[in-house]
C-alpha cells in the first residue's frame, strides 16, 4: 500500500490501467477494520468450525475407503487390443473436448491451447478484474462467467463419463437382435456413427433411429456399396449382413 | 556505497544543491574499486559458482534422457509364410528391454501389395499405438479399418487417417527378413502420403513446416 | 448485673479475660487462638501443578518468542458474518495433510519398478495390516482434495476475495491448484494396473502436442522415447519430492498471508459506520451526519 501510495504521488502513471482508486482502497481497508472490531475472535470460533468441517472431511475419506475399496484393475498390459483407456472422473471434461473437437487440424488447441488459455485467464483473474465491488450480484460479468463455466464443465464431466465406447453398444435390444448388435459393434460402424450412447457423432449420421428415416433395403444398399468415404461390407459373411440389417432396421 | 546514494537522493528530494560524498581515507584520484565493491563481486561469483555446482549436475540428470539413444534392437516374429497380403496378422513384440511386460508392444503385419503400389517382397508392421493421443487401436478385419476406442479415430488397410482426431498415419515399425523370419526393428513415423520421418510422438503432426515445428528428437532412429 | 450499665464504661471493673464484654468489645471471630493451617503436602502440590502449564509456557516463550506470534494468529478477530463457507480451505488442507500422511505410509511398502509395482501394490492390499483401508483413503482422498480445492477456489471467486489487497494470496493459489493437478497426474501412474497405464501415456502425449519444446518436454517426462525402466521412478521422485515440497512451501506462503491480511467478510454484509457530528465546514456543503464525503 506505501509502494503504490508513493508511486501515486510521484504522479507516474501505471501502465496498465487504474484499477482501484487509493479512496476506493483506502474506504475498503476502513470498512474491513470496522467489520473485524465486530467480528468473534478466531480461536475458538471460526476454529469450531474449521474443526469440525475437518473432521467432516476425514471421515467421508475413511467412509469412501471403507464402501468403495481400492480395488486393484488388471495389470498394465501395452499390447491390449481389447481395453478401452478412460482418465480419472475429474479430468473427463478435458477428456470430452478432446472427443468433440474432431478436425486433426484443431487437436493442439484442445490439448494445448484451450487448457493453457483458460489456465492464464485464471492465474491473472485479479489484474483484469479489478473493481472495487465484491457483492456477487452487483458483479453480472463476473458472476455470469463463473456460473457458466461451472455448468459447461458439469456438462463435459457428464459427456465424457457417460460416453461409451466405440466398439460396444449399450442399448437394451430384444434378443432376436442380440446377435445383429454384436456384429454392428464389431465391425467398427461406430467408429463413425452414433448408436445410442455409444460411438462417435461423425462423420457418418447417426443410427440410433435409422429405421424411422430409411427402409431396410436402403440400411443394406448403405452396407454394402460404402457410399462415399463410408467402407463396403459386403465382404461381411451373408449370415452377418442379415443379422447387421434386422437390428439397424429395428431402431426406430 | 547506501550512504552515498543516500545522501544523493535525498539532497535531490529537498532541493539542496548536491555535494560530493566524502572519499574514504586512502582514496586517490581514479581508484574505481574499492573494498566493499570487490566483496560484493567475490561473493556474488563464489555464490553464482557454487548454486551452478549444485544445479547443473542435477538439472543434467534430469534432461540426459532426452539425449540418449538406447541400442537398436531387432525381433523375429513368424515365419515368412504367416503374413498374407490382404489382411493383418497381429503379433506382439518388446519394444523396450528390461522393463517386462510393460515394454512389450502390439504390431500388426502383412506383405506389401502391388494393389496399393507397394514396393514387392517387403513386409508392413503397422504399430498398433493410436496417432492422435497414443491409445492401442485395434484392427477391424470386417471392415478393414483400424479404429481406435479412445476419441474414435478411424484408420484405412494403410493405416492413412479417414475420420476422426489422428493427426497423421499410424506409426510403422522396420521389417527385415533373417533366416526365413520376419524381424520388427526400429520405430518411425511417416507423413499423410506415408513417406517414413523419424519417429514422433502421438499427436504431431509430421511433414513440410511440421518437421520444424515438432523437431525429431535425438533419442530417436533415422527411418528407413 | 444490670446496674454495671449506669456506671461509666472506664470505672468499671474489668471482665475476666476471655469472657467478653471488655472495653474493646468481644474478641474478634477472626482472632487465631490455634496455630494457623498449613497447607497439606497434597495441596501444595495441587497448586504448583496448576501452575505448570504457564511455566511450561514460559520456559517455550523465553527460548523461541513463540507466544506472541501464537497469541496473534489464534486470537485475531475474524470479520462479522465469517460462516461455513470458510471453512473449504482449512477443509482443502486435512485433505492434503490426510494424503501426505497415508501417502508417506503406502510408501514405505510400495516399489516403484516397472515389474514389482503392482504386485506390491497387491502386497499392500492384500497382507499389509489396514492396508486395503489406507490405500482407499489416499485413492478417494485424491479425488476430495480434487473437489474441496474447486469448492474452495469458486468461494474464493464469487465472494470477490482475490481482490486489494489479496490478489497476491488468489495466484498463489492457483499455483496451487496447478500443483494439485500434476500430484493427480503423477501419482496415477503409479499402481501400474491398466487404467493407470493408458492414462499416463495419453497424459504424457497430450505434454507433447505443444509445438517445438512439446517432444522435448515428452521424453523429458518418460525418460526417454518410449515408457521406460526410469519413467515409474521419475514419476515417483515427482509425486513424492519435489511436487510435495512445491506444496508444502506455497500453502505456507498462502496461510501467512490468510493471517496477515485477514479473510474477507461476505459480501453482502456492510459496515455501520460509527455515527460521528461532522464538522462545521462540511455541514455547509450538505454533507451526512456520518462524516462521508460530499457526493
Amino acid at each position: 500500500m506505501l509502494c503504490t501510495q508513493a508511486t501515486e504521488d510521484a504522479g507516474m502513471r501505471r501502465p496498465w490501467g487504474s484499477g482501484m482508486k487509493p479512496a476506493d482502497k483506502q474506504a475498503y481497508l476502513e470498512e474491513y477494520e470496522l467489520l473485524k472490531k465486530k467480528g468473534k475472535p478466531f480461536f475458538p470460533y471460526a476454529v469450531l468450525k474449521d474443526s469440525a468441517m475437518m473432521l467432516a472431511v476425514v471421515g467421508v475419506i475413511i467412509l469412501m475407503s471403507v464402501i468403495l475399496g481400492a480395488e486393484q484393475g488388471p495389470k498394465a498390459d501395452p499390447t491390449t487390443t481389447t481395453y478401452v483407456p478412460r482418465p480419472e472422473w475429474y479430468f473427463f471434461f478435458l477428456f470430452e473436448l478432446l472427443r468433440v473437437i474432431k478436425p486433426p487440424e484443431l487437436v493442439p488447441i484442445a490439448t494445448i491451447g484451450i487448457p493453457t488459455i483458460c489456465m492464464v485467464l485464471l492465474l491473472l483473474l485479479p489484474f483484469y478484474d479489478r473493481g472495487p465491488e465484491r457483492n456477487p450480484i452487483r458483479r453480472p460479468i463476473a458472476t455470469t462467467a463463473g456460473i457458466l463455466t461451472i455448468i459447461a464443465m458439469a456438462y463435459l464431466t457428464f459427456l465424457g463419463a457417460t460416453g461409451g465406447s466405440p466398439t460396444e453398444i449399450e442399448m437394451e435390444v430384444a434378443p432376436q437382435y442380440e446377435a445383429g448388435k454384436e456384429v454392428v459393434a464389431g465391425a467398427g460402424c461406430l467408429a463413425c456413427h452414433k448408436i445410442g450412447e455409444n460411438g462417435n457423432n461423425g462423420p457418418g449420421p447417426e443410427l440410433t433411429h435409422i429405421a424411422a428415416r430409411i427402409p431396410r433395403a436402403a440400411i443394406v444398399r448403405s452396407v454394402e456399396i460404402g457410399p462415399g468415404i463410408m467402407p463396403s461390407f459386403r465382404d461381411l459373411p451373408p449370415k452377418k449382413l442379415n443379422e447387421l440389417a434386422d437390428f439397424l432396421s429395428s431402431l426406430d | 556505497m547506501s550512504d552515498e546514494s543516500d545522501k544523493q537522493n535525498g539532497a535531490e528530494a529537498s532541493g539542496r544543491p548536491e555535494r560530493p560524498a566524502p572519499e574514504p581515507p586512502g582514496y586517490f584520484e581514479g581508484e574505481s574499486m574499492t573494498r566493499r565493491k570487490a566483496f560484493t563481486v567475490a561473493v556474488q561469483g563464489i555464490g553464482g559458482l557454487a548454486g551452478a555446482a549444485i544445479v547443473l549436475p542435477a538439472v543434467g540428470f534430469a534432461v540426459a534422457p532426452i539425449f540418449h539413444r538406447g541400442k537398436e534392437r531387432w525381433e523375429a516374429v513368424g515365419p515368412v509364410n504367416d503374413f498374407v497380403e490382404d489382411t493383418y496378422r497381429q503379433v506382439v513384440f518388446t519394444e523396450t528391454e528390461g522393463i517386462g511386460d510393460a515394454g512389450k508392444t502390439t504390431a500388426y503385419i502383412r506383405r506389401s501389395s502391388e494393389q496399393l503400389e507397394e514396393e514387392p517382397g517387403k513386409f508392413v508392421a503397422v504399430s498398433n499405438r493410436c496417432a492422435h493421443l497414443g491409445c492401442p487401436v485395434r484392427f477391424v478385419e470386417a471392415a478393414g479399418n483400424f479404429i481406435c476406442p479412445c476419441h474414435g479415430g478411424v484408420y484405412d488397410f494403410q493405416g492413412k487417417r479417414i475420420g476422426g482426431p489422428p493427426v497423421r498415419p499410424l506409426d510403422q515399425f522396420q521389417t527385415r527378413v533373417r533366416a526365413g523370419q520376419v524381424e520388427v526393428g526400429p520405430r518411425y513415423s511417416v507423413t499423410s502420403q506415408l513417406e517414413p520421418v523419424r519417429a514422433r510422438d502421438p499427436g504431431e503432426f509430421t511433414g513440410g513446416v511440421w518437421e520444424y515445428l515438432y523437431p525429431p528428437r535425438p533419442s530417436t532412429f533415422p527411418p528407413p | 448485673m444490670k446496674l454495671d450499665s449506669l456506671i461509666p464504661a472506664p470505672l468499671r471493673k474489668p471482665a475476666k479475660p476471655g469472657t467478653g464484654n471488655g472495653s474493646k468489645g468481644p474478641a474478634p471471630a477472626d482472632l487465631k487462638t490455634s496455630p494457623p493451617e498449613r497447607p497439606s503436602d497434597a495441596q501444595r502440590l495441587g497448586d504448583r501443578a496448576k501452575d505448570a502449564p504457564a511455566d511450561v509456557l514460559a520456559w517455550v516463550d523465553q527460548r523461541t518468542a513463540a507466544t506472541g506470534f501464537l497469541t496473534g494468529m489464534l486470537y485475531r478477530k475474524v470479520p462479522k458474518g465469517t460462516n461455513w463457507f470458510y471453512t473449504l480451505g482449512s477443509a482443502t488442507l486435512i485433505a492434503f495433510i490426510a494424503q501426505a500422511l497415508t501417502g508417506v505410509f503406502l510408501a514405505m511398502f510400495y516399489t516403484p519398478s516397472t515389474t514389482q509395482a503392482y504386485a506390491s501394490i497387491a502386497h499392500i492390499n492384500n497382507d499389509v495390516f489396514l492396508g486395503q483401508l489406507v490405500h482407499g483413503m489416499h485413492k478417494w482422498g485424491s479425488s476430495v482434495m480434487v473437489i474441496l480445492i474447486f469448492l474452495h477456489m469458486g468461494r474464493t471467486f464469487f465472494f470477490g476475495a482475490y481482490k486489494y489487497p489479496r490478489e497476491l494470496n488468489w495466484v498463489i493459489g492457483v499455483v496451487l491448484l496447478i500443483l494439485t493437478m500434476t500430484m493427480a497426474f503423477t501419482g496415477y501412474l503409479l499402481p501400474f494396473d491398466q487404467r493407470s497405464f493408458w492414462a499416463s501415456v495419453v497424459s504424457i502425449n497430450i505434454n507433447g502436442t505443444g509445438p517445438v519444446v512439446g517432444p522435448y518436454l515428452s521424453d523429458f517426462l518418460r525418460a526417454g522415447p518410449e515408457l521406460g525402466a526410469t519413467t515409474l521412478s521419475r514419476f515417483y521422485a515427482i509425486h513424492m519430492l519435489l511436487v510435495p515440497g512445491a506444496i508444502i512451501a506455497m500453502i505456507g506462503a498462502h496461510m501467512y498471508l490468510v493471517v496477515k491480511l485477514g479473510t474477507t467478510a461476505p459480501p453482502w454484509l456492510k459496515a455501520e459506520k460509527p455515527k460521528v457530528a461532522a464538522p462545521v465546514s462540511q455541514l455547509d456543503a450538505g454533507v451526512e451526519g456520518n462524516g462521508a464525503a460530499p457526493q
